[in-house]
């Protein structure tokens, strides 16, 4: 709209510019890609666990939070949690008692690359809220990818190291998950790889993540196009790099049979 | 609304003032993801090397592009692909392009999925009969196809309709964005608001995938469709 | 009638079909056997161009299939075939089974494809299964309703490959049944099959096909009495260990024939 011909290298160039604004989203994009994924796992492991061996009652805890998970919009968990505590404040605040303090504090350093001055939040309320979204509802779907492969490991193996006079949890615990979490790598680096894609959300509750940046630069350069563009880019060639990561890590770790 | 609204009141509120337009959304994504996904599907399976390298190329593209971007995109990086229409309906119109666009790519794998798990024993026979490929793609692969792709369909619409609460960034007013305009002068009912509005698309997506999924599977079963 | 002239088939470095030539005539049923992978298969799936011939020429009534300008789908719709896992349409009742070709090739009208196709069902005595769907038949009865199919275009030749080799023994005797019945009315057939019962009382000729060559051909009372090769006798003897006594088969044909 402000150009009347296009003109690709002059707006690349332009969006380059800022690549000190790109690289401090790109690395709020991974701190929350890995945190995500982490908690993800070890929640979904646990999940997966409860929903398979955790008698009726836990079992079904589980089940009904892997299933509310996914099927509600992230976006809605999202504002949930960030909501909580205001909601939480309005009730304390009737009640005559001090209210959640929010958004009072921060971690913030400055990385010098070159001429620039980086200023880089690692961790405030935002992010604590964005991560706590992103890992709760990652768990929820690494936890059926999880459970997949227990099933498929079968009871055979279970009962085969009961039988030797294994406890049961001893028995999960060195025969099925061992087996499972190879077994699993397949599908797990599905959700693993796509998930970069997901933490873009944390924009909503205004954490300048790469997405957000995006925004500061088409303020700044009024590239629209290019600079979305550019950054949808990154986020493909991320993806892409990490799955074909995956692939080769469970190349390397396969044994046969298993 | 003058006193606080009671949760009951918000819930029917979003769904009478929000649901349309989210359903809106999710149909025509669904819709256009379905037709662009089928063609995807069949370049994949019969379109030979070059038609199926561009199919696959588009899938791991679209599906490597986080949607909000891929909304952005059309909304604000082109705006001028809607020229036709009002400028007030183009974001509208350019959440379903996304939602179609990035479904189609979703919708393509699963096709591509319940075609190939057609046994090929059924063309041959088709073929054996007399009908050329398309005849027998048209009237005795894809029917079958379509029947098997049901319960993974029924993932793909959960999906887009949940994704369609993206449109909520772009001044459409969807049911997030109704949910957020009942609530906005009352910090206390922000958060239940979100769990209200988490429930209509729970009653929206699961029991639908349930049933679907399930049980459409044991059907296909017991009709001695899906292999093995 | 149908003439296969010097046929040669290959996947990658495997050869198939050697050279394989042979005619049917007007009413005549050959019967082709042979160990596994010897290309029986493969052999009826080039007749009818589902898997086209390297090299060598299919005719029927004297119109050479592999001609440039022919259309191979007219010339299939003339060709019938019953597969060994009868393929019939999963999604399709088996009245609808018999009928598509009629309607979708043929195209005729809905209700005198119907009343065709229930004619079929008939002759294969599968009339008053006709709304059921495939998966709620047994394989017997799946196979007829695989001939039907076949038998509803009124081809002038059917292939049967294999057709009862993927049946439960106590299916075996309905499908054959129906096979004899189809035969002694007239109709040409190709059949791949080792139930030396069935050849015995129909074939006009048997072939014994190994290594993608026929290796001897005859009469089934040659191949019964005095087969000249190693090979055959040896097949035969194994078949002997595998479906008991072919002469005890031949007694019971022969019983078949006399009712």
């Amino acid at each position: 709209m402000f150009q009347v011909l296009p003109q690709p290298i002059e707006d690349i160039l332009r969006v380059l510019e800022y690549w000190d604004h790109i690289l401090a989203g790109f690395l709020t994009t991974m701190e929350l890609y890995g945190g995500a994924l982490v908690m993800g796992f070890f929640l979904g492991l646990l999940l997966a666990l409860l929903r398979q061996y955790g008698g009726i009652i836990l079992s079904r805890i589980a089940t009904g939070y892997i299933e509310i998970i996914r099927g509600t919009p992230l976006l809605a968990q999202l504002f949930f949690i960030y909501f909580l505590p205001y909601s939480m404040n309005s009730i304390l605040e009737a009640q005559g008692l001090s209210p959640i303090p929010i958004g009072k504090w921060n971690i913030q350093t400055d990385i010098i690359i070159l001429d620039r001055i980086i200023t880089y939040t690692i961790f405030d309320h935002r992010m604590l809220v964005g991560l706590l979204t992103l890992g709760l509802n990652s768990a929820a779907y690494q936890a059926e990818y999880i459970r997949g492969a227990i099933k498929s490991v079968g009871t055979g193996q279970l009962l085969a190291a009961q039988s030797l006079g294994m406890s049961r949890l001893a028995a999960i615990r060195h025969v099925v998950l061992p087996q499972a979490l190879r077994r699993v790598i397949p599908a797990w680096s599905n959700e693993a790889a796509y998930l970069p894609k997901y933490t873009v959300v944390v924009f909503f509750i205004g954490v300048v993540d790469l997405f957000g940046e995006a925004h500061f630069i088409v303020a700044n350069t009024f590239r629209t196009l290019t600079t979305y563009v550019f950054i949808a880019l990154i986020f493909l060639a991320l993806i892409t790099i990490v799955s074909k990561a995956l692939d080769f890590i469970h190349k390397r770790t396969s044994i046969p049979g298993v | 609304m003058v006193e606080t609204p009671d949760l009951p009141s918000i819930f029917f509120y979003i769904l009478v003032n929000g649901l349309p337009t989210t359903l809106l959304l999710t149909a025509l994504g669904l819709l256009g993801g379905f037709v662009l996904g089928l063609s995807l599907a069949i370049m994949r399976v019969y379109g030979g090397i070059e038609l199926g390298w561009i199919a696959s190329a588009y899938e791991k593209v679209l599906r490597g592009i986080p949607l909000l971007i891929l909304i952005s995109i059309f909304v604000f990086g082109i705006p001028g692909i809607f020229w036709f229409i009002d400028p007030l309906m183009r974001p509208f119109f350019g959440v379903i392009l996304a939602l179609g666009l990035r479904s189609g790519a979703y919708q393509s794998q699963l096709f591509r999925g319940a075609i190939l798990s057609v046994d090929p024993g059924q063309m041959m026979a088709a073929r054996a009969l007399g009908m050329n490929q398309f005849q027998a793609f048209r009237h005795i692969v894809l029917p079958q196809a379509l029947r098997l792709a049901i319960p993974s369909w029924s993932n793909e619409y959960a999906v887009v309709i949940k994704d369609s609460s993206y449109a909520y960034g772009f001044g459409i007013i969807e049911m997030l964005k109704v949910a957020f305009r009942v609530s906005a002068n009352y910090p206390l009912l922000w958060a239940p608001t979100m769990v209200v509005v988490a429930i209509i698309y729970f009653i929206f997506t699961f029991p639908i995938t349930k049933m679907f999924g399930e049980r459409q599977t044991k059907k296909l079963k017991k009709l001695g469709m899906g292999g093995d | 009638m149908i003439r296969i002239v010097d046929g040669w088939k290959s996947y990658g470095d495997l050869q198939v079909l050697k050279g394989v030539s042979f005619e049917v005539g007007e009413q005549e049923v050959k019967v082709i056997f042979g160990p596994s992978g010897s290309g029986k298969s493969t052999l009826l799936r080039c007749i009818n161009m589902l898997d086209p011939l390297d090299k060598g020429e299919v005719y029927l009534h004297e119109q050479n299939l592999i001609a440039p300008g022919v259309n191979p789908n007219m010339m299939r719709a003339r060709i019938g075939m019953v597969f060994q896992h009868f393929n019939l349409f999963a999604h399709l009742k088996a009245i609808d089974n018999v009928s598509i070709g009629l309607r979708r090739v043929k195209k005729l009208p809905k209700e005198e494809a119907r009343a065709k196709a229930l004619e079929m069902l008939g002759r294969v005595k599968m009339a008053k299964w006709a709304d059921h769907y495939p998966a709620q038949l047994s394989g017997g009865q799946q196979q007829r309703v695989g001939i039907a199919r076949a038998l509803s275009m009124k081809p002038d030749v059917i292939l049967f490959d294999e057709p009862t080799s993927a049946l439960d023994p106590e299916l075996i005797g309905e499908v054959l049944q129906v096979m004899l019945d189809i035969a002694k009315s007239g109709t040409t057939m190709i059949v791949v099959t080792h139930e030396m019962g069935f050849a015995k009382a129909v074939a006009s000729e048997m072939l014994f096909l190994d290594n993608g060559i026929i290796v001897e051909r005859g009469t089934p009372q040659h191949f019964f009495v005095s087969p000249k090769s190693e090979r055959v006798k040896h097949f035969l003897k194994q078949l002997d260990i595998l479906y008991g006594s072919h002469k005890e088969l031949l007694k019971r044909s022969n019983e078949e024939e006399s009712k």
